[in-house]
């Protein structure tokens, strides 16, 4: 048509298009981008009161004294410990469920993805008191397994669902050939489903990772050991202390929000070179 | 075939049979944690609000008296007011956003993908990370929302310390979270037919008249989804901004209601009591969710996106 055009209305309009989207994009960075450069202003001066990037120079020391003001490290191991176990057993308990939801007759079948959905309405930070009071009564305070606990569901419904989802759109009659052939339930689960579901596994274990490491509500209720704190509960620390350390506490997010940021990218870029169905839905959850 | 069908005749578990428990097996983790962690707890709430508890002595039934009591205090209504003006006006700015924003970047073109990534990255730092990050934005003094609004000669409200717009901030806060709902409402205007679009453009229709037309009314049944989920999860997530940045105050200006049952549960263990704030927060949310769905008349159209 007219592309050819260096004036064309199409290219105008493009070009206005492009522009509102940088300015969209540009706005929400923007906050990301001023914690970044918040938490490497030097600390003890004045926080400045204009707007400059880096208006008293780059202090990268920042990011090695949070280590030493807070037992930093201690609680990335406990978070990663907390996370890597969380989203391993989420992966078993949510593809065992997708899988076997997906081979039940219809009637079961809409029945327990209509539990999943309600069970989507349900935040789960909704019944954290009476949580609270069924892991005092089973002497689970102060311990990993009252964190971790939720794995057990698949963590959110939403992971047993993505699993549902794509063993529904994977030929049914695969898992019924195999049972044909004398494979059993668990067996073609391992051999068959699990392969299959590989983008949905990796994006299932970004999520639950990420879920994870964000939660915040359950270590702050169920940790009482300070040695025990996750990262999130832990930065309350750097909060607890004097108001001008803002670089510092800002660092300490930083060091916080980096996995998760990675793994979406991670995530992104992975589904996006598989091209996969599932690309668009599951970045919605 | 013909295996199978000669076991099934035998008196044992018929491989049918044998199949299908283990299927319910598998499901039995999923089953037993949505019992255990959500179906046993929500039991129990209802059960502790006729009770008088304090996590030590066992609990006491009291019938309605902690309805009654909580009714009388005034801090109750004031949280139930604050919650209710925050979901109501948090969650469809939220949706609006995200609506505005997926009608931007639903077309396919290069780069879309890094403008989405812009937008939902604020999706993906967690809520403590979020709650401070924002804390340090509205400072009054250093933070760059005043400092920007200094350069512009504009007002620089105290934000958060003050109690004519800490709620108004933790709102702002809140609603420019739209990620999530924007990839979902850009996967559903991705999902309706171009043709549609087509017939309308040769039919002489504008723009405004093809959004009010087709994409309106075909993108609502997923707006009220959004709607009801942020009004839900916004109730409770706002716990975590109260707490870091605000301890409900200045004075009660941000008592929401979650903070509020953590303060009586945690803070004065008055458990009874906490429960059954709790429990009338369930009704009203459970209230609204059915009244959105029988207006909608169901969302048979979005179970399996």
């Amino acid at each position: 048509m007219n592309h050819r055009q260096p004036f064309s209305r199409g290219r105008l309009a493009r070009l206005g298009w492009h522009a509102a989207a940088l300015a969209v994009a540009a706005l929400f960075l923007a906050p990301l981008l001023w914690v970044v450069s918040a938490s490497l202003q030097p600390v003890g001066l004045p926080p400045a009161r204009t707007i400059g990037w880096f208006p008293h120079g780059v202090a990268w020391a920042n990011y090695g004294e949070i280590f030493r003001l807070v037992p930093l490290a201690q609680q990335i191991a406990n978070s990663l410990l907390v996370s890597v176990t969380g989203a391993t057993l989420t992966i078993l308990t949510a593809s065992w469920a997708g899988y076997a939801m997906a081979q039940m007759p219809p009637a079961v079948r809409g029945w327990l993805v209509g539990l999943a959905l309600l069970l989507l309405l349900a935040p789960t930070s909704a019944v954290w008191l009476p949580r609270y009071v069924l892991f005092a009564h089973l002497g689970l305070i102060d311990t990993y397994v009252a964190l971790v606990a939720p794995a057990l569901m698949g963590a959110k419904s939403l992971f047993v669902l993505m699993y549902f989802w794509h063993f529904r759109s994977v030929t049914p009659e695969l898992f019924e050939s195999a049972w044909l052939d004398g494979a059993g339930v668990w067996t073609s689960w391992r051999r068959i489903a699990l392969p299959l579901a590989r983008p949905t596994t990796l994006a299932v274990a970004v999520l639950a990772f990420s879920h994870f490491w964000s939660d915040f509500v359950d270590p702050l209720l169920f940790l009482k050991s300070p040695e025990r704190f996750t990262v999130a509960v832990g930065l309350r620390m750097f909060q607890q202390m004097e108001t001008t350390h803002w670089a510092l506490l800002l660092a300490a997010v930083m060091v916080m929000i980096a996995p998760v940021i990675l793994f979406y990218f991670v995530l992104q870029g992975a589904l996006q070179r598989s091209n996969h169905p599932l690309r668009r839905s599951l970045q919605g959850g | 075939m013909s295996v199978h069908r000669s076991a099934a005749t035998s008196p044992r578990w018929s491989p049918h049979l044998l199949r299908r428990a283990q299927l319910w097996l598998m499901l039995a983790p999923f089953l037993a944690g949505a019992f255990l962690l959500i179906g046993l707890p929500t039991l129990l709430t209802a059960g502790l609000a006729f009770t008088r508890y304090d996590a030590i002595m066992p609990p006491v039934w009291v019938g309605l008296e902690n309805f009654a009591a909580i009714f009388r205090r005034e801090v109750f209504w004031i949280a139930v007011r604050n919650s209710l003006l925050f979901a109501l006006t948090a969650a469809p700015l939220q949706v609006l956003g995200a609506l505005l924003l997926a009608l931007l970047l639903h077309p396919v073109r290069r780069g879309v993908e890094g403008y989405r990534s812009a937008v939902y990255l604020s999706a993906v730092v967690p809520d403590v990370a979020y709650a401070l990050i924002w804390l340090w934005l509205f400072n009054p003094l250093y933070g760059p929302i005043n400092l920007v609004l200094a350069a512009v000669r504009l007002p620089q409200p105290l934000w958060l310390a003050d109690p004519a717009t800490a709620l108004a901030a933790l709102v702002i806060m809140a609603a420019v979270r739209v990620g999530e709902g924007m990839l979902l409402l850009i996967a559903a205007r991705q999902a309706l037919p171009a043709a549609f679009f087509q017939a309308a453009m040769l039919d002489g229709a504008g723009r405004w008249s093809a959004f009010r037309y087709i994409t309106w009314p075909l993108l609502l049944p997923w707006l009220l989804l959004l709607l009801v989920r942020d009004v839900v999860i916004g109730a409770h997530a706002a716990f975590t901004p109260t707490l870091i940045m605000t301890g409900g105050g200045p004075g009660y200006a941000t008592t929401l209601l979650p903070f509020l049952i953590y303060e009586e549960a945690f803070g004065s263990l008055r458990i009874g009591q906490a429960a059954a704030m709790m429990s009338v927060m369930f009704a009203a949310i459970g209230l609204f969710v059915w009244l959105v769905f029988r207006r909608s008349g169901g969302w048979a159209q979005v179970d399996e996106p």
